[in-house]
């Protein structure tokens, strides 16, 4: 989660998301060049008392600002392109998951192996514990074995939603009558907080999403308690 | 409707000429226009820091005291007290450089109307956070903060380069 009055991205929990960082900090750096040559030139026109009125044309420097802002583009696409394909790399995932966003709250279902589904809602800010987070925390985790490939398949029962978790570099439409797929591997254990995406009504801003990456063993005993409980 | 159309069309025949308010008939018809519109196909003064040497003079009608001046500045120069000099530079000048290139006290204007709306403004949201607000949740209190800080700590939260990694766990406090 972000902490407060936090501006930039959140730590990167998988492999996409440390590339969307990288690739970020490149074409920021980039944005913040131009943007420093188009300040200085703006106070320098403002401030200069020279006048020439007789400017007719100039070739070379029309070429100049022409060639260099394709090259910079190129420079950009590269490695935006590199991140798509490798986002969508066939990646063989351990585990399906389906993410299926109602009004309002998400329910998961993990039917690989036994049928287990639950529902997934906010904690109202009344009921929450002593030092929980409000509006991320939810009565239930979608559950996930660490360093593992997962596939996602995000869909809706209602109207369009949206599943959501920064830290892990995810967004996806939640589309009734569609089957839309993401897949992620987390590098690292942890508790990863995401909000619905997709404006669906009056609690829009309630229905969270928490993803808990764990230890293989952990994830056995969580889903065993899970199905008995249902 | 046939009236309507019928008054429309003499408008347009028989009456635009009489109402017309347009100067070019007017002045056809005699009337002198004091407008502000220039002629631009003849020279024009102006006084620009860019082009130095305006294309007429200021002032080409002269009355009698004017054109004894003129006539005497056809001789020599050095014959010419101070003021006459100054008197026939005003004469094709109507400003000198010093005068163009002062700027006026409209920033102060600016400035003001600005500070003005802005106190304005902080008004407006002052009386909002006191009539309109309601309570902020408990959640911002600061004992609740702390536990949550402590709580996200405790789970690692960006541990990488981000929140956690700013916690020393060995001496558990804030690194330096």
């Amino acid at each position: 989660m972000a902490h407060p009055s936090q501006l930039g991205f959140q730590d990167a929990a998988s492999p996409v998301m440390e590339e969307l960082l990288h690739f970020h900090d490149h074409t920021l750096m980039i944005v913040f060049l131009i943007s420093t040559l188009v300040l200085y030139i703006i106070v320098a026109m403002v401030s200069t008392k020279l006048t020439n009125k007789y400017v007719l044309d100039s070739q070379e420097i029309e070429i100049v600002w022409t060639v260099l802002p394709a090259v910079i583009l190129i420079l950009i696409a590269l490695p935006s392109l590199r991140i798509l394909y490798l986002m969508d790399e066939i990646n063989d995932p351990h585990l399906t998951i389906k993410a299926m966003g109602h009004q309002w709250y998400w329910s998961y279902e993990y039917t690989d192996y036994e049928n287990l589904g639950f529902d997934s809602y906010m904690i109202p800010t009344q009921d929450l514990t002593p030092g929980q987070f409000r509006l991320l925390e939810t009565d239930h985790r979608m559950v996930v074995p660490m360093e593992s490939p997962i596939r996602v398949l995000v869909s809706a029962e209602d109207v369009l939603h949206a599943w959501a978790v920064p830290a892990l570099g995810i967004k996806m439409d939640a589309v009734p009558g569609r089957l839309n797929q993401t897949a992620f591997i987390t590098s690292r254990p942890g508790v990863y907080y995401g909000q619905c995406s997709e404006i669906c009504g009056a609690n829009h801003s309630f229905m969270p999403i928490v993803v808990e990456a764990v230890p293989l063993e952990h994830f056995e005993n969580w889903s065993s308690l899970m199905l008995e409980e249902s | 409707m046939l009236s309507s159309r019928a008054a429309v069309r003499g408008l347009q025949l028989f009456t635009w000429r009489s109402l017309s308010t347009s100067t070019c008939l007017q002045e056809a018809h005699g009337k002198e226009i004091a407008t502000s519109s220039i002629d631009c196909s003849q020279p024009q003064y102006n006084d620009r820091l860019d082009t130095p040497l305006p294309d007429i003079p200021y002032v080409t009608k002269f009355n009698t005291e004017q054109s004894k001046l003129k006539e005497k500045e056809k001789g020599p120069w050095t014959q010419l007290s101070k003021e006459e000099k100054l008197a026939l530079y005003r004469l094709s000048h109507r400003q000198t450089f010093a005068e163009m290139k002062k700027g006026s006290s409209e920033w102060k204007t600016v400035v003001g109307g600005m500070f003005f709306f802005l106190g304005f403004t902080g008004l407006v949201i002052w009386w909002q956070r006191v009539f309109v607000f309601g309570k902020p949740p408990h959640t911002l209190s600061e004992e609740w903060v702390a536990m949550q800080t402590q709580r996200m700590i405790d789970m690692r939260v960006n541990p990488i380069s981000g929140f956690s990694s700013e916690w020393d766990y060995n001496t558990k406090q804030w690194k330096k």
